[in-house]
């Protein structure tokens, strides 16, 4: 049985201005994580009200000992916004995880080519597999397609350089779908049918793909990869609801 | 956009993996990439592959396929009531200790 555990906060990093990162210490002998995971969070007020909100883990397995959640604030969000306004280092959260045995990605048990499809925040439990991945020295081709408005909008912007820097046999493709800064040459529109087959095809099949975001783009992404050939059975969906974020 | 009703239902739909810690509290291990059969439909696939709604009184996992109610789990002050009679089978992997 998984009981709530007390964290204690060690970092806060801003990656955007709506996003932020919330390292937290694990208790000593807690459960290992796996990327695509995620641990539910709640915030309990003096007077017993309890909100709870479940997290995407953003960092990789082998970062022992604590555990990395990538946030958004939402505007009439009642646990995003605590976290954001109110959260500094040395503060307290509870958890509950690691959660989650079916959007799970294990680099020693992969074999197939990986499609990450990514809108706003959800390219957080996605950034966890690429982490693991590059860490568990995994070669096998893998593009993530990810959406946000604006390029100021896009979580983990160098990282994602870095990564694809060092490792050929990963590449990021990255639509633009609100505002695209002068001379911008990547793409600019709703990831659609057409989009996902020109990331997929060189890809081969089959693939396994990781769709996460709002619901709704995941929705016509996760149709989409049907549409283009993709089986049901590969493709995994993590759906966040109603953030309207695409 | 015009929004209908359906259309703010459709986009709080969640994967059945939401579900996971509330399912984890009722079995004591994570079900989520456990094997489920529709009873309506006949369907098999992963219980995080349903389709969730949270914002219902409890929470409901329906069949991907014909949208019957699979599972559903309510939250009272000292219990958790879980209906799963929407299920012909949920399936739950055992290794026996050998002899």
């Amino acid at each position: 049985m998984l009981d709530w555990l007390t964290t204690t906060v060690k970092r806060v990093r801003s990656e955007t201005p709506t996003v932020k990162t919330f390292t937290l210490a694990l208790p000593p002998g807690s459960q290992p994580y796996r990327a695509g995971q995620h641990y539910d969070l709640r915030l309990v007020a003096p007077d017993g009200y309890q909100a709870q909100r479940s997290y995407s883990i953003a960092s990789p397995p082998e970062q022992v000992g604590e555990v990395e959640l990538t946030v958004e604030r939402l505007d009439d969000g009642e646990v995003s916004t605590y976290l954001h306004d109110v959260v500094v280092p040395g503060d307290h959260l509870e958890v509950r995880g690691p959660l989650g045995g079916y959007f799970v990605w294990e680099a020693r048990r992969a074999t197939l080519p990986l499609l990450l499809v990514a809108g706003g925040s959800g390219v957080a439990p996605l950034m966890a597999m690429l982490r693991h991945r590059a860490a568990a020295g995994v070669r096998l081709p893998t593009r993530l397609l990810y959406s946000a408005r604006t390029l100021d909008d896009v979580i983990f912007r160098e990282e994602l350089g870095r990564l694809t820097a060092g490792d050929p046999t990963l590449e990021v493709a990255i639509t633009l779908t609100r505002a695209q800064p002068t001379g911008w040459r990547g793409f600019a529109r709703r990831i659609d049918a057409a989009l996902l087959r020109e990331i997929a095809t060189p890809l081969g099949s089959p693939v396994t793909a990781y769709v996460c975001g709002p619901t709704l783009l995941v929705e016509a992404a996760a149709d989409a990869l049907i549409q283009i050939g993709f089986a049901p059975e590969h493709v995994l969906t993590e759906r966040f609801g109603p953030t309207g974020t695409l | 956009m015009d929004w209908t009703e359906k259309d703010f239902n459709d986009a709080q739909r969640l994967d059945g993996n939401a579900a996971a810690g509330l399912l984890e509290q009722c079995f004591g291990a994570d079900i989520t990439a456990n094997l489920v059969q529709c009873g309506s439909c006949g369907r098999e696939g992963p219980l995080g592959a349903l389709h969730a709604y949270i914002r219902t009184p409890g929470l409901v996992l329906r069949c991907i396929q014909c949208s019957a109610v699979m599972v559903r789990v309510v939250e009272t002050p000292d219990a958790i009531y879980l209906d799963a009679q929407g299920l012909t089978f949920l399936r739950l992997p055992v290794t026996y200790a050998s002899e």
